[in-house]
């Protein structure tokens, strides 16, 4: 930072005050020297003129007796005055008179002349002329004088302003003083400022200074107290955060975080993480409280297993997977033994909840290998899980990556296909039995790749689900399915999920959609019978504001595994798809024809209609009319195709 | 009756003499001798060292005649004036070269008063007139009685050459020439 000059406060008052006196003096000085100039010069004309108003009776009256002798005398008088230079007397245009003074002679140019005209005495006739030449002299006097005494007055001037400055100087000095003594001020170092006796503003000052010192000294004391107080606190609370971040609270164990910050460290270790299966249903059956009881238990008795082996440190990672880390990898087998030893161990543990005996089992994910190890074992603990094993350790051929890859890659073409208009409806037709003629469409969702291949929903409606997109393909579905159908005098269904119609928003779409197109007595929503469909309210409630609206609803892969009639009776639908793994191989699988034939009669008993999928051949077609369904559908009698038939 | 009336203002003309204005003789008692004054020749004119102010009078006015000459005499006795004031009263008929006079002031005149305005300029006597119209037969001062005491002064009688007066005198005067008729 640039030092700032140190500008005098009492130079800047002193300079201003005779600057401005100054520029006032020099401004009056030039406007009076020219009204005096004036006024100087308008005297001497005055005193001309009245010397020759004094001698012009004189000269008249002597013109008018004739007494030449007499106006001789009287200029030769008046020449005598060192300011007249010379006197001309006419008479009736004749010059009786004439005198110089020798300056006159001399050539002197600085004069000015009077004249009076002469009159008769007691008349006004005029009888002749009086011309006085009147020397500048006297006015010049004058202008050097005035000129004079203004410098002097302007000498004077600056010479008090000098002797002002000085005494101001003097009186702001002590503030100088103060301001040395103050450089040096700190909160500990009491300056004791004189002056304090001064009765005057400078006194004041010194007071008010002193008396803030004393209140600065007692603050900062206080400052250093809280200060010090603070730094404790700030202390014990760094000491507290950084064991939460680093420690769980419930079970004691160091956390994920802990376990980054460790796993950075270690060379050649291993991990394995333990995940206790189904534990949701622990928290959901006992309650949260018993939940986190046996998860403090399970962590101390893992905590007793491993004690003695000083390269394995547990961690427990989130809700219900805790990890042990490795920091020196053991033989392979070891490392395996260990992993499925604590399986038969925990399998073995029994854990009491008020009187309640609670038995827990785990599944195991191991990296052999620390370079993404809790990667790697998260990716074989999920293989694990999906292949139903208590133990995977990650194994590059288990081509896990390659899945995920494939998946990310997908989302990217069905982000694509969205963007670009590529996913479309295809219309299957659904006949009907007793007239074999078409009742109606499904409207099955198709990918158009870059390819113009159409692409099977089975590639891409999973992944549309895990990366949230499936709601933007729902909305596409039945946009284009309303448009299309607004104008056809066919009946149309769409497939919904139980996720969809939880979604306020698309549901809102849908009914947007239906008014829009006005199709809501042709449209009829396909409902999957998947597990849970049931317990939602929201789904009831939907099936109502439909069929209010005059849309139907079909229950999609009935009997499929979760199938309740009650159920049924209480979503109030109007059709039944009956599930195709049931007609599949409905021409000789006895039990699939007792169950078809059994659905079928539940469904005639209410007043619903049945619909038969997957039919793919005419043995099948012709046992599904058998076993009286009332509609059929599959590629026996029509693949899906991208328009409807009599398009 | 008429003639009676006239009878008796002739008899009273000629026992009394000229009516004459009081107050116009007092104003010119009082002023012309001061006029005297200021003639810076006064010294040539002096009769044994005295100033002799002439009173010119016909022989009934002797009476007013003889009251200016006391109002005068009254008026400088205790004056202190560089010259004595002497009044000498003379009557028309008796005046004379041999009359000795600084001024002549004269009352009014059935006579000829050329004789002694032609002695007046010779002897460069200061000439006073009661009466204005005596300014045209060669009088040199007159006054009048009029907003206030207005002195006339017949610039043509005016010998410069023994009457030298003070500038300021012709400040104050009214002059009269040939050509104010």
């Amino acid at each position: 930072m640039n030092k700032k000059k140190f500008s005098s406060l009492s130079n800047k008052i002193v300079f201003s005050i005779a600057f401005v006196s100054l520029a006032i003096t020099i401004v009056v000085f030039i406007i009076s020297s020219k009204i005096n100039k004036e006024a100087f010069h308008q005297i001497e004309i005055e005193k001309a003129t009245i010397i020759a108003q004094t001698i012009e009776p004189l000269i008249a009256v002597n013109i008018y007796l004739e007494m030449e002798d007499k106006i001789n005398q009287i200029i030769l008088q008046l020449i005598e005055n060192p300011n007249i230079l010379a006197i001309k007397v006419i008479k009736n245009d004749k010059l009786i008179n004439y005198i110089e003074s020798k300056e006159y002679k001399s050539d002197i140019k600085e004069s000015f002349v009077v004249k009076r005209t002469l009159t008769q005495p007691n008349s006004t006739k005029t009888i002749g002329e009086l011309v006085l030449v009147y020397s500048n002299k006297g006015y010049k006097k004058l202008i050097a004088k005035y000129t004079n005494l203004t410098l002097m007055l302007i000498v004077t001037l600056v010479v008090l302003f000098i002797l002002f400055g000085l005494y101001v100087k003097k009186l702001l000095r002590p503030l100088r003083e103060i301001s040395k003594l103050l450089k040096n001020y700190s909160v500990n170092k009491n300056i004791q400022i004189p002056f304090i006796s001064q009765n005057n503003e400078i006194g004041l000052i010194s007071n008010t200074l002193n008396n803030m010192q004393q209140k600065i000294l007692q603050y900062s004391k206080k400052q250093e107290n809280i200060n010090r107080f603070l730094e404790e606190k700030v202390n014990e609370k760094t000491l507290e955060l950084n064991a939460q971040l680093y420690i769980d609270a419930l079970t004691g164990l160091p956390n994920r975080f802990s376990m980054f910050h460790e796993i950075d460290k270690i060379k050649d270790g291993a991990l394995l993480i333990i995940n206790i299966d189904d534990f949701k249903e622990i928290n959901d059956f006992f309650g949260h409280v018993a939940g986190d009881s046996i998860l403090k238990k399970f962590s101390n008795r893992l905590k007793d297993i491993f004690k003695d082996n000083e390269f394995i440190s547990l961690k427990r990672l989130s809700g219900d997977e805790f990890a042990l880390l490795f920091a020196q990898k053991p033989p392979l087998q070891e490392f395996i033994n260990i992993g499925e030893k604590l399986i038969e161990d925990v399998e073995k543990m029994l854990f009491f909840h008020e009187k309640s005996e609670v038995s827990i089992r785990v599944t195991i994910g191991g990296a052999y290998q620390i370079e993404g190890a809790l990667e790697k074992a998260d990716i074989a603990l999920k293989s694990a899980k999906k292949q139903q094993k208590s133990f995977l350790l990650y194994d590059e051929k288990l081509n896990i990556e390659d899945e995920y890859k494939k998946n990310m890659e997908w989302v990217k073409k069905l982000k694509k296909a969205i963007e670009r208009d590529r996913i479309v409806p295809y219309f299957q037709p659904i006949f009907d039995n007793s007239t074999d003629k078409i009742a109606s469409y499904e409207c099955l969702i198709r990918l158009i790749d870059d390819e113009d291949s159409v692409i099977s929903p089975y590639y891409f409606l999973n992944i549309a689900k895990k990366s949230r997109l499936y709601s933007t393909l729902t909305k596409i579905m039945v946009e284009k399915s309303c448009i299309y159908f607004e104008y056809l005098n066919y009946a149309f269904s769409i497939n919904l999920s139980v996720e969809d119609i939880l979604d306020k928003d698309v549901v809102n779409y849908i009914k947007e959609k239906i008014q829009t197109h006005n199709v809501a007595n042709r449209i009829i929503f396909e409902i999957l019978e998947s597990e849970g469909i049931e317990e939602y309210e929201e789904v009831s409630a939907f099936i109502g504001e439909m069929k209010r609206l005059g849309c139907r609803i079909a229950v999609d892969d009935f009997g499929s595994g979760y199938s309740n009639f009650e159920h049924l009776l209480k979503l109030n639908v109007d059709y039944i798809k009956i599930d195709g793994t049931l007609i599949k191989n409905l021409d000789k699988d006895i039990s699939a024809q007792i169950i078809v034939g059994t659905i079928v009669d539940f469904a005639k008993r209410l007043n619903l209609l049945t619909v038969a999928e997957f039919v793919h051949n005419k043995e099948i077609f012709e046992k599904v009319k058998e076993l009286n369904v009332d509609r059929t559908q599959g590629y026996f009698l029509s693949e899906p195709q991208k328009s409807t038939i009599n398009n | 009756m008429k003639k009676i009336a006239l009878l008796f203002f002739i008899l009273v003309s000629y026992v009394y003499g000229y009516t004459y204005n009081k107050l116009l003789l007092k104003a010119q008692a009082s002023i012309f001798p001061k006029i005297i004054m200021l003639d810076k020749k006064l010294y040539e004119k002096l009769v044994d060292g005295k100033i002799v102010y002439t009173i010119v009078y016909e022989k009934n006015d002797y009476y007013t005649a003889s009251e200016i000459g006391r109002f005068i005499e009254a008026n400088y006795k205790n004056a202190s004036t560089k010259y004595a004031y002497k009044i000498n009263l003379v009557e028309f008929s008796e005046f004379s070269s041999e009359t000795e006079a600084t001024a002549i002031y004269v009352l009014n005149s059935n006579n000829q008063v050329q004789e002694l305005v032609d002695y007046a300029k010779k002897k460069g006597i200061i000439t006073f007139a009661y009466d204005i119209n005596y300014l045209k037969s060669g009088f040199l001062f007159s006054l009048m009685l009029e907003k206030s005491a207005v002195i006339y002064l017949n610039k043509d009688n005016l010998n410069s050459n023994k009457i030298d007066f003070v500038d300021s005198l012709y400040q104050i005067v009214n002059f009269l020439d040939k050509s104010s008729g």
